[in-house]
């Protein structure tokens, strides 16, 4: 219970961040419906713990659910990382095209 | 037939000046792409009456190449080499590379040094690197070839319009090389010799040419 607690007091203050940093402009719309729902489903899980334990059970699988979350949460950080790396090799290229099209307009 | 020389320059001041020289005696033009040199390679370039184009930051040597591929086409480039700015390659082979496009219709010449030609090459470039790179090559793109990371090559106008450079570093190698066979386009291997002054490329150079290969193929 205590644990339960501690993890949405987490929760509580990244949202609560999220909030202040939608309020300040300083993240996207889309952006922030993302770890809007991100956090929330989070704290639902949190909330549901036991009910969500009891589900992974009646699956088969003998591990507590929080660590089927937490195996979940990092395929989700991986696949996030290699999103990034794609868009940041997409700006690389875009960066290329502008540096050779000024190459060849300032040719000497 | 107008021949003009691609040569990929970063932080070549040294070098670059003295390549030019020996390259002109064979090509109608030598173009130098200045890949965001520190030093006066691009001074030295153009005391040298190379035309050159100049990134304003470093891209990688498939960028340049590929500048340097729109920069011929745009000037009515018949044939395009190529060529090293660090001075490994022999000019005087330019004409072997250039005759088989001129003289038997092949589309693309690519310089091997696994020909017969002696080259002083260092050992685990031999039989670490260079075999590595003939895998990696034929599992990505399916390519056989005696030489897969050779630099030196000489490109008909009709290649160098179907092969867009699209991979910023050295993984335009296997890049070249996938494209080559995706078109179906009619190569020969011509022996060429290597004068190595500096290692080249090391292993974890080749671990980037590996992830770069895999990104690219990621974002297609």
């Amino acid at each position: 219970m205590s644990q339960q607690l501690i993890a949405l007091a987490i929760i509580l203050f990244f949202l609560g961040r999220l909030f202040w940093q939608k309020r300040k402009k300083q993240v996207a719309a889309n952006e922030f419906i993302f770890w809007l729902i991100f956090w929330l489903t989070a704290a639902i899980a949190v909330f549901f713990i036991k009910t969500i334990d009891k589900f992974f059970a009646s699956l088969g699988f003998s591990s507590p659910s929080i660590n089927i979350l937490f195996y979940l949460a990092t395929i989700v950080l991986f696949y996030l990382i290699l999103r990034l790396r794609i868009r940041l090799e997409k700006v690389e290229r875009n960066l290329t095209t502008i540096v050779k099209e000024i190459a060849l307009t300032n040719k000497k | 037939m107008k021949i003009i020389c691609i040569i990929p320059a970063a932080n070549e001041e040294e070098k670059i000046g003295e390549v030019i020289d020996e390259v002109k005696k064979f090509v109608d033009e030598v173009a130098v792409v200045d890949d965001g040199s520190t030093d006066s390679t691009a001074e030295v370039a153009v005391q040298h009456k190379a035309t050159l184009l100049k990134h304003l930051v470093n891209r990688g040597q498939g960028a340049a190449l590929e500048t340097g591929n729109t920069y011929a086409l745009m000037n009515g480039a018949d044939i395009i080499i190529h060529f090293d700015a660090d001075g490994q390659f022999l000019a005087e082979e330019i004409p072997d590379m250039v005759k088989p496009i001129i003289e038997d219709g092949y589309e693309v010449v690519l310089g091997s040094r696994f020909l017969g030609k002696e080259s002083n090459m260092p050992l685990s470039k031999k039989y670490i690197i260079i075999p590595l790179a003939r895998l990696i090559n034929f599992l990505f793109f399916n390519v056989r070839l005696t030489d897969p990371q050779s630099g030196f090559r000489a490109l008909s106008r009709g290649a160098a319009g179907k092969i867009k450079i699209e991979l910023s570093d050295y993984a335009h190698c296997s890049e070249v090389l996938g494209k080559i066979f995706k078109f179906k386009l009619k190569f020969k291997e011509v022996p060429i010799t290597v004068i190595y002054t500096k290692f080249g490329r090391n292993f974890r150079g080749g671990i980037n040419i590996i992830r770069d290969l895999i990104l690219g193929k990621l974002i297609k």
